[in-house]
């Protein structure tokens, strides 16, 4: 099973952080969980040109915590929104959803 | 431009031959050539055989070097100097300082 | 302003955990760190804390990175503030456009600390260098600006002392820039009291102050010992000696000198190193070249100096030429030299004399095109006239006729070690110049003065005849006697009393010159006719006509002579 979040990368993150790894895994949850909810919000809207910004922001940060498969879909999301396609899009925020409540797993108990 | 000079064996003669033109860029090197030596040589001989240019600069390097040489005891001789160069000298009428060939 | 070793970072990233990743990245490095969560912050934090570098997200809300990064840019204007723009972009165009906003180079998502650090060390090395450059380019504007003022203040020095003279005067055409005497260019011309015309054009080697310098005293002497009627063997001599003493080794003044002599026609030249002068024949439209024979000034101590001149009669209307090397190695677009036949061709295809002069700046100019700088280019004519033509405009010269010596009188005597080595003429000279109305007469003055002199010492004081110059053989035989006769001379004197009274309209001048020698018999002599044959005669008839009157006391040991003048003269 391919793990939500690079261990390695994680390491190298605590080593930068120290003390401040902790606050940063809470930022980072809380800030990627609101950034969930706007897309499904945005995608009610058909706001797409907004939801290509937010999972551009999001497959950044998801990508500094070593999250390789949201950042991945964060990326598809983003492709997908630039052809204004309303199809494929829920079926990628479900998969972000899962993502996600996996992700924040792994990082709550590293 | 480029400055070299080699001491005869017995250290009693200074060729200078300079390459190039003899201009104030010359100056340090040529000064150089000649002020560094600990045995001073009696005779020197500055080759003009390359020497494509010459100024008005040149000719007070000639004089300092005359003065460092002993001024009017001074044993300079300039050799295969060029038409240009040539005239160039002959207009100051260094010939009364210098052996010039 | 140095760059400080730990920077101020500003971070503009709207994403808190990555904001938060980047803050700690760069302050591990030591450096100090200003954060902004979006464009407009970004550029308010700029402006209130002056950071070294910028890390911004390229996409933000409100004002994006592009947006900020111009703004960043502009407020930075001269200074270099390196901006890095944050972005998982990596389509060209977005790229592009990330530099064209002013972006200098980009991070990419997720952060690689080895690599921003890399960057930031960069960058900053980048900045030093910006700022080290910077310092070096104010620092050498103002060096710029002070020497520039220096050389404005050195060219009033000089301009006071290296006046016109009689360049102005009829028979002179020159071509001089303002500022040559900075390419070590000087042009002096005075008017002797016998009046004649002195000209030297000297070039000094090198370039700037250092070149000027030389030309100061050179014209000090110049001026000084041509008004106090010096012949230009002296003149020269003094200067070469000045030069030598003052200037370093290996500097140096190529010069041309020339006497001219509008009564007997004839000039004096004297050249050392400058290109060969050409006297043009009026009549005949051929030239004759006069070449350097000589080392140029400065470089000869006195004993090896050699002022052999050479001597050239003029028909009225020929023109004498000197020029500096400018002249001849002007230069072209292509690197060409303009040389000396094209010169020469100038001359031989010249149909009015009058015009060669502007005929051969036209030339020189034609063939080097607009690079061509006046600045090198000096150039002289002379051209020989009557003497009337010269007078006329050197009155006009004169200047202010000051109100000092009115009445007065001095005494002088001459021994023997002076009669040796020192002409005193020109020292008394010297002073009847200063007399308000007597400048104007110097000429005649110097001669009646000098052949006083001559008299005195030779007939007088070394015994003399002066019947012996009446044939070639005794002519050579009068001076060989003269030298050995004054290196022997133990005893004798010449004594001069000058006294000066101003009238209403005028003033005279008494002059009474002694000797220590036997006299003579005057009165026979005074009654022989005016001898314009021959070779000899004590020039008293001469000096009868200059004077008012003229007599000679006791045994003719004694002379005296009263020159008088009006005011309207």
């Amino acid at each position: 099973m391919t793990q939500a979040v690079d261990l390695e990368a994680l390491a190298a993150l605590k080593d930068i952080m120290e003390d401040e790894f902790t606050a940063l895994v809470q930022t980072y949850l809380a800030d990627t969980e609101a950034r969930v909810a706007l897309l499904h919000e945005l995608l009610t809207q058909q706001d797409f040109d907004e939801i290509r910004k937010n999972a551009h922001s999001m497959k950044g940060s998801s990508s500094n915590l070593g999250a390789s498969l949201l950042t991945d879909l964060c990326f598809q999301v983003e492709q997908q929104s630039k052809g204004n396609h309303l199809d494929g899009l829920d079926t990628l925020l479900s998969q972000i959803d899962e993502e996600f409540l996996l992700v924040k797993e792994a990082l709550e108990n590293c | 431009m480029s400055i070299v000079s080699s001491v005869s064996d017995d250290g009693k003669e200074l060729v200078i031959s300079i390459q190039g033109r003899f201009d104030f860029s010359a100056h340090q090197d040529f000064r150089n050539s000649y002020e560094a030596l600990t045995v001073q040589p009696s005779n020197y001989r500055v080759d003009m055989d390359e020497t494509t240019y010459l100024d008005s600069s040149a000719l007070g390097m000639l004089l300092l070097l005359r003065d460092h040489a002993g001024g009017n005891t001074a044993s300079i001789e300039i050799i295969n100097c060029s038409a240009d160069v040539k005239k160039i000298l002959t207009i100051s009428n260094f010939e009364q300082l210098f052996t010039i060939h | 302003m140095a760059v400080p070793y730990v920077l101020k970072v500003l971070i503009a990233d709207d994403t808190d955990s990555d904001r938060l990743i980047l803050e700690s990245i760069v302050k591990r490095e030591g450096h100090e760190v200003v954060c902004a969560r979006d464009g407009l912050e970004a550029v308010e934090l700029f402006k209130s804390t002056a950071p070294d570098i910028v890390l911004l997200d390229a996409m933000m809300p409100r004002l994006d990175g592009l947006g900020a990064a111009k703004q960043i840019k502009e407020l930075a204007g001269d200074e270099l503030v390196p901006i890095i723009f944050l972005t998982s972009l990596t389509d060209t165009e977005s790229l592009v456009k990330c530099l064209e906003a002013g972006g200098d180079d980009f991070l990419s998502k997720p952060y690689n600390r080895f690599i921003i650090q890399a960057k930031i060390k960069a960058f900053k090395r980048m900045r030093e260098m910006h700022v080290t450059l910077h310092r070096q380019r104010n620092e050498i504007a103002l060096h710029n600006e002070h020497l520039l003022q220096e050389q404005t203040v050195a060219k009033q020095v000089f301009d006071n002392i290296a006046h016109s003279g009689c360049l102005d005067a009829a028979n002179v055409k020159y071509l001089l820039s303002p500022l040559a005497v900075f390419n070590g260019d000087v042009l002096v011309a005075g008017i002797r009291p016998s009046g004649n015309m002195m000209v030297l054009l000297g070039d000094f080697t090198g370039h700037g102050l250092p070149a000027a310098i030389g030309a100061m005293p050179l014209a000090t002497s110049f001026y000084g010992m041509v008004q106090k009627g010096f012949a230009l063997v002296d003149v020269l001599r003094e200067i070469n000696q000045k030069l030598k003493s003052i200037l370093p080794v290996g500097v140096f003044c190529c010069a041309c000198i020339v006497d001219m002599d509008f009564v007997k026609r004839r000039i004096k030249v004297w050249n050392g190193g400058l290109p060969d002068c050409y006297l043009y024949r009026a009549k005949t439209g051929e030239v004759e070249p006069v070449r350097s024979t000589h080392l140029p000034l400065g470089v000869q101590g006195d004993k090896a100096f050699r002022d052999d001149c050479v001597y050239l009669e003029m028909d009225l209307g020929d023109r004498f030429f000197m020029w500096s090397d400018g002249i001849v190695e002007s230069r072209n677009h292509e690197g060409g030299m303009y040389g000396e036949e094209r010169l020469r061709r100038v001359f031989d295809s010249n149909d009015a004399s009058g015009n060669l002069f502007d005929e051969i700046i036209a030339d020189v100019h034609d063939y080097s095109g607009e690079g061509c700088r006046d600045d090198d280019l000096s150039l002289v004519e002379l051209k020989m006239v009557e003497p009337h033509e010269v007078d006329a405009s050197v009155d006009a010269l004169s200047g202010h006729v000051s109100t000092g010596l009115m009445e007065w009188a001095l005494d002088f005597e001459v021994k023997p070690s002076t009669f040796r080595l020192f002409d005193p003429l020109p020292l008394l000279l010297n002073i009847l110049v200063e007399v308000p109305g007597l400048r104007r007469h110097s000429g005649s003055l110097y001669t009646i003065l000098a052949e006083l002199y001559s008299n005195a010492l030779e007939h007088g004081v070394l015994g003399l005849k002066s019947e012996w110059k009446e044939s070639p053989e005794g002519f050579s035989r009068y001076y060989t006697e003269r030298t050995e006769r004054l290196r022997v001379l133990i005893d004798g004197f010449v004594s001069f009393h000058l006294s000066h009274k101003t009238t209403a309209d005028g003033g005279s001048l008494l002059i009474r010159v002694g000797d220590s020698g036997g006299g003579f018999s005057h009165v026979e002599k005074l009654n022989v006719g005016h001898k314009t044959e021959g070779y000899s005669g004590r020039g008293i008839p001469l000096i009868r006509t200059l004077c008012e009157s003229l007599r000679y006391i006791d045994n003719g040991s004694q002379v005296e002579a009263v020159f008088s003048w009006s005011n309207d003269q």
